[in-house]
């Protein structure tokens, strides 16, 4: 016999499953802080690719006037203030990650819950007809 | 102003009901759109350029999520920087790449916000970015509207500078790559209208957000008179070349575009609107309601009067021979034997009423004409009667 509620709580429950379900699935399967960290440590390679590739654009677009005016005391100026960007920009997007991971997770928990919650209740619609 | 809310509401039922195909369709004009314009402005590589290729790559991108547009768009740029030369694509390469590692690594579908811009520019309305993105968006987007800016300036220098860059050897490769980041990343026009979109973005975003009346409107205009402002400003004070006209007229473009989707997105009715003020245990509350504008489309129903309904003519002379005939019939035998007769005849009854055709019509009275006639008749035969 059909249920209406109870197509209608399969329709949501397969609904989430094929669209935003598959990823929450994967993220709630680690743990907060991992899931962070991996993310973090992932964003912080990526950043220092970035940061290279930014360090070689700004070097080509002032290529000649740096050759211009090349010195040691340049050349060391310009060393600990790319060390110093590199290391504030390594720091910011660290907190940005996390910031959006963290949400990301929580999140994800939260619509798998849900999940969860709806997926019992299925169960016990189940149950009920059985009896 | 009605109308328009019917209309509004209209479209809502259409595109709710076709959601999928207007979808498509939509992802497949915005794919054609994208590669004509890329192929015209930088098709350095004929073979990329070519229609045929043009309309293949739009048809398969429909079939594709939104992102694979994206990064078939950027994959025909750089095929054609590489048929400007090495340094111009290692260069545009690197600047996707930062794009990429910098933003859209931790928002993806803001990448769609750099395909629209450019196309924006080439239409000539690129005002309209900063404006719909603070309407409907986050402040975060204007970093997605600013590497779209940086894109399109980017094609623009090398479409102007390509027979330069074309062509320059091994020799020159380091003053090529040079000059293309210098000419790009040095371009004042470039940076002006980054910043009037900034200023523009952030302040149409605060304004529409506040509890004020008519606030989506007041933050429209004043986005596009911020936008003249500062472009203005950067062509007195920096010496920045921009055409007045277009500025003007790409600037009321997008306060129309604006107003499009206010009425699509925040429709309310400031007159019916309501301030309370209450209280709990830890704070006072100042809430201010503003009923939202619905109307709902009127439905059509065609309720039928004096609706054309089929009547038999039966053949008098056939009815009293066959009853002269066979003496009495019974009533319900009478009508089936008159209908027999009427089908042995074929043509000479007409089974049914023949449509009128075009030509003089049949006087035709209604109730009241009739319901007169009547009276004065009544009213002649009893003064006859009293004659």
């Amino acid at each position: 016999m059909l249920d209406e509620n109870r197509v209608k709580l399969m329709t949501r429950l397969a609904l989430y499953e094929q669209t935003e379900g598959k990823e929450d699935f994967k993220i709630s399967e680690y743990y907060k802080s991992d899931y962070i960290g991996m993310h973090v440590i992932c964003s912080v390679l990526w950043v220092t690719v970035g940061y290279v590739c930014v360090g070689v654009l700004v070097v080509l677009a002032g290529l000649e006037d740096l050759m211009a005016k090349m010195s040691m005391g340049l050349l060391v100026t310009l060393l600990i203030g790319a060390v110093a960007g590199y290391l504030v920009t390594v720091i910011i997007f660290g907190i940005v990650t996390s910031h959006v991971y963290n949400k990301k997770h929580q999140n994800a928990r939260q619509r798998v819950k849900l999940f969860n919650h709806d997926l019992i209740k299925l169960l016990k619609l189940y149950e009920k007809e059985k009896n | 102003m009605d109308s328009l809310f019917v209309f509004r509401e209209k479209l809502q039922e259409v595109y709710a009901k076709h959601s999928r195909i207007f979808d498509k369709v939509l992802q497949f004009i915005v794919a054609i759109v994208t590669f004509y314009l890329i192929n015209d402005n930088v098709g350095f590589m004929k073979i990329a350029s070519s229609p045929a290729v043009t309309l293949a790559l739009a048809v398969i991108c429909t079939f594709f999520p939104m992102n694979i547009t994206i990064i078939a768009a950027t994959a025909l740029i750089l095929a054609h920087m590489f048929a400007v030369s090495l340094g111009v694509l290692a260069v545009t390469a690197l600047v996707f790449l930062v794009m990429y590692i910098f933003y859209f690594r931790l928002t993806p579908k803001m990448a769609f916000v750099v395909l629209i811009t450019p196309i924006a520019f080439m239409f000539k309305i690129p005002y309209v970015i900063p404006l719909v993105y603070g309407l409907i968006s986050v402040p975060v987007s204007l970093i997605a509207v600013s590497c779209g800016t940086i894109v399109y300036y980017m094609m623009q220098y090398v479409k102007k500078a390509a027979p330069g860059l074309e062509g320059k050897g091994k020799d020159g490769f380091m003053t090529q790559i040079s000059a293309y980041v210098k000419q790009v990343f040095q371009n004042k026009e470039m940076w002006v209208v980054i910043a009037a979109f900034i200023i523009c973005l952030l302040l149409v975003y605060t304004i529409r957000r506040q509890s004020a009346d008519h606030a989506w409107k007041i933050a429209i205009v004043i986005g596009a008179v911020i936008n003249v402002v500062i472009i203005a400003a950067g062509d007195v004070a920096i010496g920045v070349h921009t055409s007045y006209t277009s500025l003007i007229v790409g600037n009321i473009a997008a306060v129309v575009v604006g107003l499009i989707l206010e009425l699509f997105f925040f429709s309310v009715d400031y007159a019916r609107s309501e301030n309370l003020q209450y209280e709990d245990d830890e704070y006072y509350y100042y809430v201010k309601a503003i009923p939202k504008l619905s109307v709902a489309s009127p439905e059509k129903t065609v309720k039928r009067i004096n609706e054309r309904q089929e009547t038999e003519i039966i053949d008098t002379d056939e009815v009293r021979r066959k009853s002269r005939r066979g003496g009495k019939v019974p009533k319900g035998r009478e009508l089936r034997e008159v209908k027999k007769a009427k089908n042995a005849k074929g043509g000479a009854v007409p089974k049914k009423r023949t449509e009128p055709q075009s030509g003089p019509s049949v006087k035709k009275h209604d109730i009241d004409e009739v319901n007169k006639m009547l009276l004065t008749q009544g009213l002649k035969q009893d003064l006859d009667l009293k004659g």
